[in-house]
């Protein structure tokens, strides 16, 4: 009888503890981990499968498996594993792995998986902006500080926005839109099993479960809750829930306030009535939100960067994807406020330097965002979407 | 013989009320001149001076002490005269209840209780009276050891015994030594941390043996014979020049193993094709450097073979079942039994090796992952990962390596295909059955003892050449007791290493010390004329009266442990320092010519007698005797009174030193004395049996079915005599298994004999 022949396959498990999974040989399969984890459900539970698939090798096991993405990381798993073995740091690094053999072109995901990778992510904003920054130098008659007529620090002198930053960024956006896309195109048939689904039961549009998954996972955190509220395991382990959610929503806000922005910028050109122009004046209702943002980013990375800090080593650890995303949202905002606060201080030479290193920061958590840790925010909830619609395969 | 004993009551351990005075009394008036000093002493443990003095001044030959169990503070009493306890606390006045199970009242004894406490008291005098001290039967204790096999165990046994100062003869049958160790040259841990491959540097090992002075070698040699006993054995030793022969004390057998027969592993392949190999040939292989396959699997799970042999042992069954008709006739047809050599191996072996293949396999995989820098991709597949103890750092360590991929998985097919094998994988952890492609099949190597197949010490001992029983434990040189494990069931000779349980080379290395201790310690014991174990220290032996002796032979065949010997007609002969000192000989004979100084047949008659049996079976109630392994049933009885569990009062418990030396006579004697009903507590036996004599309660349970007879004749029921067992933890079942024995001798009414 002919059965499945496997082929282990030993670079991807070198490529899994690269990725942060250096413990995984360690486990012996005992199953504890899948009675500590507070979401696992009892048919097929994870993370003891992924763990053996990933001693083995099993390269298309694991991309297929759609309980990597159910997992939230609380790290109940590796607080109790007896073998330290870190199923959760597997889990990560499988995710993290995934991304990086998705997403199209794999080169950037092979930048982004080691920090060896880091100058050419940085050189690329890098040399785009400084071109930027010389172009415009050469309209303000070879200045690269230039001073608006009412002597005010405009960045919009440097960096203006209609031929510059829009283009650029809408371009970044959109483009990583649509890598994003086939990414999650290419996930979901991985997960497809072969042959014909069909769902028996009560059906939903798929707008209805991507509500769903959003409220609970994004708007109200509510798995957190699930996750942190697991078995005890007389270990401490700070919470992620409120960092988390601060992060999030600081995010959107963020958003809103851009889009805002680009709304009355772009929209005020046929519709004077909703136009308004940046700098806003700090009393602006939208210059406030934005930065009750700020603050709310500034608070939830403080709070998940002491979380990563504090985390022992003995049971979780942190990988570069970890610290590279804490890093890349710590530099934008970092930059954000202090090109505003050099702004106002009226220290010119600062104030374009660190306003271009903003810039480059935040062009990289964008153009990058498809192969980088933040990349769940988008195959999670692909993943999520997935497993309501048509369960666990 | 006590002529003159001092009885001495100890107030502050009895306590229930009794009046110890008047025990005292009646103790003197009963007794008169033979209990020259009965006493009641405040608190016993410090009247060790006085009892002193008292044996000086008044010159006791005897001291009868009365209070908590001799298992209690026993070694406090270490008097220069003959010792002996009452037991009126644990099995007395703990263990009192009224036959109503009303509440007891502890401000005044019950009568049954002064009833019960002076038949005791009484028990205790006569069993001293009738009891002499022992005189030691010392040998020289010659100071060599006899080392068979020259292996990994028997060279650390050479080694240890020679740095104990013992003079060292090693016997080794190849042209080299080492054994099996040559093959493996990087071994599991031997030493903390336990955590990584070791190199044994056997050649080291060997020079050293080999340069030792204390040590004598014999290559290329076997045992011919071994005679004599513990601390004077004569050993000759067959060698290529002729046999030689030695003077031992003692001997360690460390012959080691063979590697099962290939036939048993055919069903998975093994002989079939190059490519499936056994562990120890892959060993060989990877020594050699022959190892080129890419992709290996090593298969712990041999259910395949398993079940081919038992279809292959249905297919046969109709045909088997008439063969023991047919072995057993030869037997029966000549007077002088012809001993062959039955030959113990079996798939089982492979069972019991699973924990070193388990150890070994994650050693070879992991050796041949870090040979080829993890090219190589080995593939465990396990039913029972077995590594025993600290070695589980060694699993977690060899199991890391990249190369090495584990599930446990039912092995259902491993077929060649295309140049290469196919291993078919059901029930994995993986989730899914699968089919492995492999350039290499390894299969567990079976352990099988040497003396499963051989018999390796041709012992010259009247029970014949060899172990006797080797069929219990398949062959394997293993022994009974949990805390013995080296102990065989000839005194003398320890078993270590493979012979004795499949071992990883550490736990050969601890086994070869262990043995040599025990050898020491047996050489010491025989010098000193006292049993080595585990009676350790009893200076008494049997003696036998050869005048009334009938030849019958029963004590030379019964004997567990070989220790005698007998002449053409059939007088036995004692051999005393391989004897154990169970009585076994004494149960069995039917003319009661053995004895020892200070356990005999009289005695324990006479105690049986002492017992006042009352008249009238309703008002007072019966008597039961119960003769209690001293062993297990005893410590069971004290536990249970220890922790306020008590039994019937109309029991009186005798300790035996095994239920096997319980002789049919005693029961006679207590049938004929009016007792209601005797009952015979020993161990539990079968599987897990624990009897530190072997097999004494099932000689007993034999025995009982005559003397069951012998009832019937003389119109006793024979349900007044029940064996029932017990295990020593058993301490909380013990007070209802007596019970319930003491309600069916009351059901039954009484015994037709009492009051004759």
């Amino acid at each position: 009888m002919a059965q499945i022949t496997i082929k282990p396959d030993l670079e991807f498990v070198r490529a899994l503890e690269e990725a942060g999974g250096e413990s995984l040989k360690k486990c012996y399969q005992c199953a504890t981990c899948s009675v500590a984890c507070p979401l696992s459900p009892a048919n097929a539970p994870y993370p003891r499968k992924e763990m053996v698939w990933a001693s083995w090798g099993l390269k298309d096991k694991l991309r297929g498996d759609i309980d990597l993405w159910l997992c939230h990381n609380c790290g109940n798993c590796s607080d109790l594993c007896p073998r330290g073995a870190k199923p959760a740091d597997l889990m990560g690094a499988a995710r993290n792995v995934i991304y990086k053999d998705l997403t199209e072109p794999t080169v950037v995901g092979k930048w982004m998986s080691k920090p060896s990778g880091l100058p050419i992510l940085f050189g690329i904003p890098a040399v785009i902006w400084l071109v930027v920054w010389w172009i415009r130098a050469g309209f303000n008659g070879g200045q690269w500080f230039p001073r608006a007529a009412d002597g005010r620090i405009v960045f919009g002198q440097v960096f203006y926005g209609d031929y510059t930053i829009d283009p650029i960024f809408i371009l970044t956006f959109f483009g990583a839109l649509f890598i994003l896309a086939r990414g999650v195109m290419k996930l979901w048939a991985l997960f497809k099993p072969e042959g014909k689904t069909t769902v028996i039961g009560k059906t939903k549009c798929w707008i209805w479960h991507l509500w769903d998954v959003l409220w609970d996972e994004v708007i109200t955190h509510r798995k957190f809750d699930d996750c942190e509220n697991g078995p005890a395991t007389g270990k401490e382990t700070p919470s992620r829930k409120y960092g988390h959610f601060l992060l999030v929503w600081s995010f959107v806000i963020l958003a809103c306030v851009t889009a805002i922005v680009a709304f009355a910028h772009w929209g005020g050109k046929v519709m004077p009535v909703i136009h308004f122009e940046t700098p806003m004046p700090l009393t602006f209702p939208v210059k406030i939100l934005a930065n009750i943002g700020a603050l709310m980013l500034l608070l939830g990375l403080g709070f998940l960067t002491v979380r990563r800090l504090r985390l022992n080593p003995k049971f979780q650890g942190s990988n570069w994807y970890d610290w590279y995303l804490l890093g890349i949202i710590w530099l934008v905002a970092v930059t954000g406020v202090l090109s505003q606060c050099f702004r106002l201080a009226d220290a010119i030479v600062p104030a374009f330097l660190v306003y271009y290193l903003h810039l480059v920061f935040v062009w990289m958590l964008f153009a990058y965002l498809p192969w980088s840790k933040l990349g769940h925010f988008v195959y999670r909830t692909a993943a999520l979407l997935y497993a309501r619609m048509y369960g666990r395969s | 013989m006590s002529g003159k004993i001092g009885v001495y009551f100890d107030q502050q351990n009895i306590g229930g009320g009794l009046d110890l005075e008047a025990l005292a009394a009646q103790t003197s008036a009963k007794w008169g001149d033979l209990t020259a000093v009965v006493k009641v002493v405040p608190v016993l443990a410090l009247a060790v001076d006085e009892i002193r003095a008292d044996i000086e001044a008044q010159g006791l030959d005897g001291v009868l002490l009365c209070g908590a169990s001799p298992r209690v503070d026993g070694e406090l009493y270490r008097l220069p005269v003959q010792v002996e306890h009452v037991n009126l606390r644990e099995q007395c006045v703990q263990a009192y209840k009224n036959p109503d199970r009303t509440p007891v009242d502890s401000a005044s004894a019950p009568e049954l209780l002064t009833l019960m406490a002076r038949d005791y008291v009484n028990m205790g005098v006569v069993k001293l009276q009738k009891s002499e001290a022992p005189e030691p039967a010392s040998v020289t204790g010659v100071q060599r050891i006899l080392v068979i096999g020259g292996g990994w165990t028997g060279l650390t046994a050479a080694l240890e015994a020679a740095a104990t100062g013992y003079e060292v003869v090693l016997v080794e049958k190849a042209d080299k030594l080492g054994g099996a160790a040559n093959n493996i040259p990087m071994a599991s841990p031997l030493v903390s941390p336990w955590t990584d491959k070791q190199p044994t540097n056997l050649v080291a090992k060997v020079s050293e043996v080999t340069g030792n002075p204390k040590i004598k070698i014999h290559m290329n040699a076997h045992m011919e014979k071994l005679e004599g006993q513990p601390g004077e054995f004569k050993a000759v030793i067959g060698t290529l020049s002729g046999p030689v022969e030695v003077e031992v004390g003692a001997v360690v057998l460390a012959t080691g193993w063979v590697a099962l027969d290939q036939k048993y592993l055919a069903p998975m392949g093994l002989g079939k094709s190059p490519m499936v190999v056994d562990a120890a040939t892959f060993g060989k292989m990877l020594v050699a450097d022959q190892v080129k396959a890419n992709r290996i699997a090593f298969v712990l799970d041999t259910t395949m073979a398993e079940q081919a042999v038992a279809k292959a042992a249905e297919e046969s069954a109709p045909a088997g079942d008439e063969k023991p008709a047919a072995a057993a006739a030869p037997e029966a047809e000549e007077g002088e039994e012809v001993f062959v050599k039955e030959d113990l191996e079996s798939l089982r072996h492979l069972s019991y090796s699973n924990a070193v293949n388990s150890v070994g396999m994650l050693r070879l995989a992991n050796t041949v992952c870090e040979k080829t820098n993890d090219a190589c991709q080995a593939f465990i597949l396990y039913k029972d990962m077995t590594v025993p103890g600290i070695l589980e750092r060694f699993y977690k360590k060899m199991q890391e390596r990249l190369g090495v991929m584990m599930t446990k998985a039912d092995v259902t097919d491993i077929r060649e295909a295309g140049g290469h094998m196919v291993v078919e994988c059901k029930n994995t952890l993986l989730g899914m059955d699968f089919d492995l492609d492999v350039d290499m099949v390894v299969l567990p190597t079976g352990l099988v003892p040497t003396t499963a197949k051989d018999v390796t010490i041709h012992f010259d001992y009247r029970q014949g050449p060899d172990f006797p029983d080797l069929q219990l434990f398949d062959g394997f040189a293993d022994s009974n007791y949990i805390c013995f494990p080296y102990e065989t069931r000839r005194t003398g000779v320890y078993a270590a290493g493979c012979v004795r349980q499949p071992l990883t080379m550490d736990a050969c290395e601890e086994d070869a010390k262990g043995a040599v201790l025990k050898a020491v310690q047996c050489i010491e014991a025989a010098s000193h004329g006292v049993s080595v174990h585990p009676r350790s220290g009893d200076l008494s032996y049997p003696l036998f009266n050869m005048v009334r002796c009938t030849q019958c032979k029963r004590c030379t065949e019964e004997c567990p442990f070989g220790a005698l010997d007998d002449d053409e007609k059939g007088t036995p002969r004692l051999n005393p320092t391989r004897c154990r000192r169970c009585g076994t000989c004494f149960g069995a004979c039917p003319e009661r010519v053995i004895s020892f100084a200070n356990y005999n047949i009289d005695q324990i008659g006479s105690m049986i007698r002492e017992v006042q049996v009352p008249k009238d079976f309703k008002k007072e109630g019966p008597r039961v005797l119960i003769l209690a392994c001293e062993n297990d049933a005893y410590p069971a009885l004290d536990m249970a009174g220890e922790r306020h569990k008590p039994w019937s009062p109309y029991c009186r418990i005798i300790p035996v030193r095994c239920l096997g030396s319980v002789n049919a006579i005693w029961v006679s004697d207590a049938m004929s004395k009016g007792y209601d009903g005797v009952m015979l507590l020993g161990c539990k036996y079968g599987d897990d049996y624990q009897c530190h004599f072997v097999k004494g309660s099932e000689i007993c349970a034999k025995r009982k079915e005559n003397i069951a007879e012998t009832l019937n004749r003389l119109g006793v029921e024979p349900e007044r005599v029940e064996l029932l067992e017990v295990a020593i933890d058993e301490y909380d079942k013990v007070p209802a298994i007596i019970d319930g024995f003491v309600d069916r001798i009351v059901a039954m009414g009484p015994n037709p004999f009492k009051g004759m």
